[in-house]
C-alpha cells in the first residue's frame, strides 16, 4: 500500500513536472536585480508547482541590454517577459509589435490599484491608450553637493536657483581657482541618453514639468529650454564646467555638484567612505531661474524602468504562457513585501505612490537615509520621452542645441530654433 | 583527388558562406527595404536609404573624418611601424621576443586600451602635472576637434604599428646585404642608405601597408565610441559609429545597410585611387 501511494505520488510529481508551464524571465544585467528575480521566482515556483520560471540576467553586449533583447527578438526567442524596459524603448517595441497591451490582461487594474500607482501609472500610458509596460521602479534624479566645500565658501546650503549657483562659482573660483563646479565629460558629447542626467533635470524643474512632446508633437516650453541653453553657456564661459574626462572629480573635490543618482550611493559608501549624508555630502532637486519664482519642490528627470510581455511572434511563447509569467508578475507587486524586498535589495525606488508614507517601507529608509530625498522627490519626477525616435530627438538637440550652445558656438536662442527646425523634420519623417 | 580538395577547403568554404555571403546577400536586400531589425513586416522601399543617406549631415561627417583620421594616422603609423621594424632589424639577438612584444598592442582589447588612456588623459591623472609643465594647461583632449582626432588617430597607430612593422621587417630582412655593402663602399652614410636603398626595396611591404592602413580609416569604432561618442561635435563621428547609431539604437536595419554599402564604395574607391598612386611610384623605381 505505502509502495502503491509513493508511487501514485511520483507520477503525479512527474505529471506536474511534464504539465509545467515553463517561461524565461530576464532580468537587468545587475547582480542586485537578478538575486531578488530569482529569489522570487523560487518563491514563486514552491506555491505554484505547475509553473517553470527559468530567470536570467540579460547578456550586455555593447549596445547594451537593449541591443540583446533586439537580437533575440530579430531571432524570435526573446524571452517570455523582461525588466529594465524604459518608456523610449518600449515604445520602438510598441511600434514593431513586439510587446503585448498589459491592461488588456485579467487584473491589470486590481493591480494598479493594490500597488498604490493609480496616478503614477498615467504616465505610462502609450498614444493608442494602452499600457505596455509595467513600471517597476523611478528614480528620481538629483543633484548631489559637496557640503564641506559649499561651508568653506560661506554657502550653509545647496543653491536653489542658477543666480545662487552661479554666485557659488564665483566665490569657488575666488578660492579655489583650479576646482570646478561640475565635472561632467558627457556636457560635449553628442551620447542621447546622456541628456537625460543634464539638460531634462535642469530643463523640467525650468519648465516645472512641461511635457518636451506630447502626442508625438513639440511642445517644449521655449523660455526653459532657451533658459537653460543660457545657463549652461554662462557656466562654461565662467570656467565653472570641466568638460575633460577626470577620475571620481565630485568624490575627491575636484568639483563639487554632479548629477547623481540613487544606485550611485553604495558604490559611494563603499569606495568613498568619508563622504557621509548630511555631513559633507547632500542631495538637492535641480535648480531653476530665480525669476521663474517657482516654489519648492522642483520638478527633475525620472529614469524609470519596467517589465513587458513579448509578442508570441517575437517570443514564440503561447498565450498560456503569456498568462502565466503575467500571473507571476502580478503575485510579485501584489505584495508590499516584496516591493520592501525589491527596495532593500537595488536601493531603486519601487513607483509607489505611498512610498514614504507606508510603514512597510520605513526599515529601508532608516537604513540608508540617502534615499529620502530621492523618495521625496519621487512625485515630480518625469519620466523619459515617450517615442521610438528618442534616440535621433535627443542627439539632434545635443549635436544642433545644447553643444554648440554650451560652448558658446551659437546663442541659446540660435541653438533651440536649429535645435527645434531638425526635432520637427524628425517628427515629420 | 578533386573531392579530397574540396573537402580540405569546405571549411574556409562553409565559414565564408555563412559569414560572408549569406550576410552579404542579405544586406543586399536590406538596402532596398524600410525593415526594423524586430518587426516581422519588411517594405520594399526602393532608393530611399540612399537617398536619405546622402543628404545625412551624419554620414557627411562619417566621409570627412575618416579623412581627417587618415591625416594624422597613415604618416603616424608609417613612421612608428618603419621605425620599430629597422630597430628590431638592427638587433643582433631577440629579434623574434621584440617582434611579438611590439605586435602585442595589436591583440590588446580595444575597450582596455581606450579605458587606460582615458585614465591617464584624466584631468586629474597622475601625468596631468607632466602635461601642465609641458604645454602651460593640461589640454582638453577630448573637448578639442583637432585634439580628439589626434589622440584617437594616435592610438591606433599604436595599436597597428607593431603589425604593421613584422610586413616592414619581412620587407627589410629580404633586401640583399650585397646592397649596402656595395654602397658603404661608395662612402653611402645611414640617410643615403635609407633613402637610396632601403625605402625604395620595401616598396612591396609599403603597398601592402598603405592599402591595409587606408583601408583600416574607413573602419573604426571602439576608440571613439568610448573616447569620445563621436565627439566633440561630429569631429570623430566614423562610418562605424553611424551604422551601429542606425541599427543597434534607432533599429534601422535598412537604412544602416545603405550607409554600410556607401561606406564599402567610399572605401574601395579610396584604396584605389591609393592603389594607383603607389603603381606610379612603383613604375617610378622600376617595379612593374
Amino acid at each position: 500500500m505505502r509502495k502503491f501511494v509513493l508511487l501514485l505520488a511520483g507520477l503525479f510529481a512527474l505529471s506536474v513536472a511534464v504539465y509545467a508551464v515553463e517561461v524565461v524571465f530576464w532580468t537587468a544585467p545587475n547582480p542586485t536585480q537578478e538575486a531578488f528575480w530569482r529569489s522570487m521566482a523560487e518563491a514563486y515556483m514552491a506555491e505554484h508547482p505547475d509553473v517553470k520560471i527559468t530567470v536570467q540576467a540579460i547578456v550586455e553586449g555593447p549596445q547594451g541590454s537593449e541591443g540583446t533583447i533586439l537580437a533575440a527578438i530579430a531571432g524570435g526567442n526573446a524571452p517570455t517577459a523582461s525588466e529594465n524596459i524604459f518608456t523610449g524603448f518600449g515604445a520602438q517595441l510598441v511600434e514593431a509589435g513586439a510587446v503585448v497591451p498589459l491592461n488588456e490582461l485579467p487584473g491589470w487594474d486590481e493591480l494598479i490599484v493594490a500597488r498604490r500607482m493609480t496616478n503614477a501609472i498615467k504616465g505610462w500610458v502609450f498614444g493608442d491608450g494602452n499600457y505596455y509596460i509595467f513600471p517597476i521602479y523611478a528614480n528620481a534624479m538629483l543633484f548631489a553637493w559637496r557640503l564641506d566645500i559649499l561651508k568653506e565658501l560661506g554657502f550653509g546650503e545647496p543653491p536653489a536657483t542658477y543666480e545662487g549657483i552661479l554666485a557659488v562659482g564665483k566665490k569657488l573660483k575666488e578660492m579655489y581657482p583650479d576646482k570646478f563646479l561640475w565635472a561632467r565629460t558627457a556636457l560635449v558629447q553628442p551620447t542621447w541618453w546622456q541628456r537625460w542626467f543634464d539638460f531634462f533635470m535642469l530643463y523640467n524643474a525650468a519648465s516645472d514639468g512641461n511635457p518636451f512632446l506630447s502626442g508625438g508633437k513639440l511642445v517644449a516650453d521655449d523660455e526653459a529650454v532657451i533658459t537653460v541653453f543660457k545657463f549652461l553657456q554662462e557656466l562654461n564661459a565662467a570656467e565653472l564646467l570641466l568638460t575633460q574626462p577626470a577620475e571620481n572629480p565630485f568624490q575627491t573635490g575636484l568639483s563639487i555638484w554632479t548629477n547623481f543618482g540613487p544606485w550611485g550611493i553604495p558604490w559611494m559608501k563603499e569606495n568613498f567612505p568619508e563622504l557621509k549624508f548630511g555631513e559633507n555630502l547632500v542631495f538637492a532637486p535641480p535648480p531653476v531661474p530665480a525669476s521663474f519664482g517657482y516654489v519648492k519642490p522642483h520638478k527633475t528627470f525620472a529614469d524609470a524602468k519596467g517589465i513587458v510581455i513579448y509578442a508570441p511572434h517575437a517570443s514564440g511563447a503561447s498565450q498560456e504562457q503569456i498568462n502565466a509569467i503575467w500571473e507571476f508578475v502580478k503575485w510579485v507587486f501584489g505584495s508590499v513585501e516584496n516591493d520592501v524586498a525589491w527596495f532593500k535589495q537595488t536601493n531603486l525606488l519601487p513607483l509607489r505612490e505611498d512610498l514614504t508614507t507606508n510603514p512597510a517601507f520605513a526599515a529601508v529608509f532608516a537604513e540608508t537615509p540617502e534615499l529620502i530625498p530621492y523618495a521625496e522627490e519621487l512625485p515630480y519626477a518625469v519620466p523619459p520621452l515617450k517615442t521610438p525616435k528618442v534616440q535621433d530627438i535627443q542627439t539632434a538637440l545635443s549635436e544642433y542645441g545644447m553643444i554648440p550652445a554650451l560652448l558658446g558656438q551659437k546663442t541659446p536662442e540660435q541653438a533651440w530654433e536649429d535645435a527645434k527646425r531638425e526635432i520637427l523634420l524628425l517628427l515629420e519623417e | 583527388m578533386e573531392v579530397r580538395g574540396w573537402l580540405l577547403t569546405s571549411p574556409y568554404l562553409l565559414y565564408s558562406l555563412v559569414f560572408f555571403l549569406i550576410p552579404l546577400g542579405w544586406s543586399l536586400w536590406l538596402v532596398f527595404t524600410n525593415w526594423n531589425l524586430i518587426s516581422p513586416r519588411i517594405d520594399f522601399i526602393g532608393l530611399e536609404n540612399f537617398v536619405k543617406a546622402f543628404k545625412s549631415a551624419r554620414v557627411h561627417a562619417a566621409f570627412l573624418s575618416a579623412y581627417r583620421i587618415m591625416g594624422f594616422f597613415l604618416p603616424m603609423v608609417l613612421v612608428q611601424s618603419l621605425a620599430v621594424a629597422l630597430l628590431i632589424n638592427s638587433l643582433p639577438w631577440g629579434r623574434a621576443f621584440f617582434s611579438v612584444g611590439f605586435f602585442m598592442p595589436y591583440l590588446a582589447s580595444g575597450v582596455a586600451v581606450a579605458l587606460v588612456v582615458r585614465g591617464i588623459l584624466a584631468y586629474n591623472s597622475p601625468a596631468a602635472p607632466i602635461f601642465k609643465a609641458l604645454f602651460g594647461t593640461i589640454p582638453n583632449w577630448f573637448g578639442h576637434p583637432v585634439l580628439a582626432v589626434f589622440i584617437i588617430s594616435l592610438l591606433i597607430a599604436w595599436k597597428f604599428s607593431g603589425y604593421y612593422a613584422l610586413i616592414f621587417l619581412a620587407g627589410l630582412q629580404s633586401i640583399p646585404k650585397e646592397l649596402y655593402e656595395a654602397a658603404e663602399l661608395d662612402g653611402a652614410r645611414f640617410f643615403t642608405k635609407l633613402f637610396r636603398i632601403t625605402l625604395p626595396m620595401l616598396y612591396p611591404a609599403f603597398y601592402t601597408v598603405l592599402i591595409m592602413a587606408v583601408g583600416l580609416c574607413f573602419a573604426i569604432f571602439t576608440e571613439p565610441f568610448m573616447l569620445t561618442g563621436g565627439g566633440p561635435g561630429r569631429a570623430t563621428h566614423t562610418w562605424y559609429l553611424e551604422i551601429y547609431y542606425q541599427v543597434f539604437q534607432n533599429l534601422r536595419a535598412g537604412y544602416g545597410a545603405a550607409i554600410s554599402f556607401i561606406n564599402a564604395a567610399i572605401t574601395f574607391t579610396s584604396v584605389l585611387i591609393v592603389r594607383r598612386l603607389m603603381q606610379r611610384w612603383g613604375r617610378a623605381l622600376g617595379y612593374e
